[in-house]
């Protein structure tokens, strides 16, 4: 192979130190001191690694682990500020206030169990609630939850650089996106589906309530169920979608809140004045309710059609994974 | 060119193609949109520890992308390790360490945590990687430190962290770029002492893209220099030093413009910078010559020696040999680039 430059008879550069005169001065010695030898404090040794290396799945449940288990223990995984994971437990024990309530309702019983049963038990209305009630859930809660959680799932990375940590190994966009989605939504699902079949489940069993009662509640905590797991998808697609796109872990937060409130208020603010509920389609919580109200089978809130907030829905989902696999796939290994 | 074959410790050695090459591409191009990155790249590059060098903007990070399979090239082949860039990216990411330039650790992790976590990324067991994790950490000087957490370390720390993370899997072929990025002297000297142990005690195969011109000589026996997305020069850098005029390097005290004139007299090729004049060897005569000049013009010779071209003197006559106007290395680094040394 042959080079395109050839050095032949090239002369090199010359350089002399700053202010060395132009050494026809008179003569006088300069004296040096030697270098001070630096001791060695260890014995380097370099090892060799003759293991195999696991398969895709391995390396995509490390990812996984790596965020999920955070929340649990800082230690060995992602550092989540111990005030988010105390705001995320509040979040699930507010998640859980009905369940005590139906504790009482058992152990008080007769009139006065009755009536709190009749207020935090198990009906369309308190199902539909418990997953897409406004306040407290859907104002205080879950926004919070997902912002808490989205905040920089992924902004982290493009401002640490620590994407090339990534994209360096044999993890593929793909692989690292679904990864983190996942995170996300195993956390808010853990919030928000499991405190629901909790909620479900601790009422059969505070209120010793038969298969009868089973049979007549369980397509409607099915229908809630969904909808629980399409608000978690939701807001996965939005909060990672907002992540992606800066390197603020608090733009995420807060962009991601100003959508879901900034769309609600608009569109109730446009309802009241010109009593027209078709603006709720730009709400993600809106359309997620008006869905709800469908699965659950409650008379809805809206007058406009339900296509329309089925459509809405998938049309913000689409978006959002759009704008996520498109910042995803500019995160940089090499920074040029 | 490159003649020296040196055998291979790949640990597949099997996908190595017969001359040994761990990386070869052919006709390789690149382009972005109309920008050209890559102009039909020719490497074969054996085992051993390689500089990358170049301008900035010459097309090493869009090489180093394309060598890591993480994009497609417009046109031509190459392999690593004997894998297909273009269809097993997968497999030579998961034989190769990279260093980036930049930092890209967790500063919310402790050490041992990230550099574990970077194996388990590569697809090893938490309890595997946890203990190479320990072994590469104490490699690279960080056994006191292991469990600090990363945001309190020092920029060598980082680095240190870095190779750490690269090594973890004992790759065949180590990536650094910039490895020395905005390190003291002391860590300077200590990266470029592992880098070069791991080429030659670990026997791997060690990439190294830097502006510092020492440094690549400290380590590598040769050089790849790409400009403007051409590899204008893959050789070893004995061979450039040899292409390179032999000169004579004497520094003067009292009377250098007596001795400059002098030695033209003689008929001798002078150059000179205020005390320091080089003379071109011409024969054997030469010193005898230069010695002659001294005791006419009455001057003290202070230092007598060959000189010896460095990389940073062959790196600036090829950059002139190409029209490039860079008078030193140094005009290539970023404030980043530039540590206490």
């Amino acid at each position: 192979m042959e080079d395109s430059v050839d050095l032949g008879g090239g002369q090199t550069r010359m350089e002399v130190a700053f202010g060395a005169g132009d050494g026809d001065e008179e003569a006088s010695a300069v004296v040096t001191k030697s270098d001070t030898k630096l001791g060695s404090i260890f014995n380097q040794q370099y090892r060799t690694w003759e293991g195999s290396l696991g398969p895709r799945w391995v390396r995509n449940y490390a990812i996984y682990r790596h965020h999920v288990y955070g929340l649990l223990t800082s230690k060995g995984h992602r550092y989540y500020h111990p005030m988010v994971r105390l705001l995320i437990l509040v979040i699930f024990i507010g998640a859980l206030t009905p369940v005590p309530m139906l504790f009482l309702s058992s152990l008080l019983g007769g009139e006065d169990g009755g009536f709190i049963s009749k207020m935090w038990g198990i009906n369309r209305y308190n199902l539909w609630g418990q997953v897409l009630g406004y306040f407290p859930r859907n104002m205080c809660f879950w926004p919070l939850l997902t912002a808490l959680v989205v905040g920089g799932m992924i902004s982290d990375d493009r401002k640490n650089g620590t994407s090339a940590i990534y994209f360096s190994r044999p993890v593929t966009r793909f692989d690292y996106t679904s990864m983190k989605y996942l995170s996300v939504a195993v956390i808010l699902g853990f919030v928000i589906v499991f405190s629901y079949f909790l909620y479900y489940t601790s009422a059969i069993v505070f209120r010793g309530e038969g298969w009868a009662f089973l049979a007549d509640t369980l397509p409607i905590f099915i229908g809630g169920m969904i909808a629980g797991i399409i608000l978690v998808i939701t807001y996965t697609s939005i909060g990672l979608a907002l992540s992606s796109i800066s390197q603020s872990r608090f733009f995420a937060a807060i962009g991601f809140l100003s959508v879901i409130y900034g769309t609600k208020l608009v569109s109730l603010l446009v309802e009241l004045q010109f009593e027209n509920t078709i603006l709720y389609i730009i709400s993600p919580y809106d359309c997620l309710a008006h869905v709800g109200q469908f699965l659950v089978g409650l008379p809805p809130n809206y007058d406009h059609p339900l296509s329309f907030s089925i459509l809405s829905l998938l049309l913000i989902n689409t978006l959002s994974l759009g704008l996520l696999i498109s910042r995803v796939s500019s995160l940089e290994v090499t920074r040029e | 060119m490159i003649e020296n074959h040196q055998d291979s410790s790949s640990k597949n050695g099997d996908n190595l193609s017969q001359e040994n090459f761990v990386i070869e591409a052919k006709g390789l191009r690149k382009m972005y949109g109309p920008h050209l990155a890559l102009d039909d790249v020719n490497l074969s590059i054996p085992s051993g520890a390689i500089g990358i060098l170049g301008p900035n903007g010459a097309g090493k990070s869009t090489l180093f992308k394309c060598l890591l399979g993480l994009i497609g090239t417009t046109s031509g082949e190459g392999t690593v390790l004997g894998y297909d860039i273009k269809t097993e990216g997968e497999k030579i990411r998961s034989r190769i360490g990279y260093m980036p330039e930049y930092n890209a650790l967790d500063s919310g992790l402790i050490a041992i945590d990230q550099v574990r976590y970077c194996g388990e990324l590569l697809g090893m067991n938490s309890k595997v990687a946890a203990q190479r994790a320990h072994e590469v950490l104490e490699y690279v000087g960080l056994k006191e430190q292991r469990y600090r957490k990363i945001e309190t370390f020092s920029t060598g720390m980082l680095q240190a962290t870095k190779l750490a993370c690269a090594l973890i899997h004992d790759p065949d072929i180590l990536i650094c770029d910039e490895p020395t990025n905005g390190l003291d002297k002391r860590a300077r000297k200590f990266m470029l002492k592992t880098l070069k142990r791991t080429v030659q005690q670990g026997n791997r195969t060690v990439l190294m893209s830097s502006h510092v011109m020492d440094d690549v000589q400290e380590v590598c026996d040769r050089i790849v220099l790409i400009h403007k997305g051409k590899i204008v020069v893959q050789r070893s850098i004995g061979e450039l030093v040899n292409q390179v005029e032999r000169e004579i390097e004497i520094m003067i005290w009292g009377g250098a413009s007596k001795m400059e004139e002098s030695l033209i007299s003689k008929n001798l090729s002078v150059r000179r910078l205020g005390r320091i004049i080089r003379i071109k060897i011409e024969d054997e005569e030469t010193i005898k010559k230069v010695l002659e000049s001294a005791v006419e013009s009455e001057v003290q010779i202070r230092q007598l020696k060959e000189y010896e071209p460095d990389l940073e003197d062959i790196f600036l006559l090829i950059m002139d040999k190409l029209g490039s106007e860079i008078k030193g290395s140094s005009e290539l680094m970023t404030p980043d680039h530039k540590g206490g040394f």
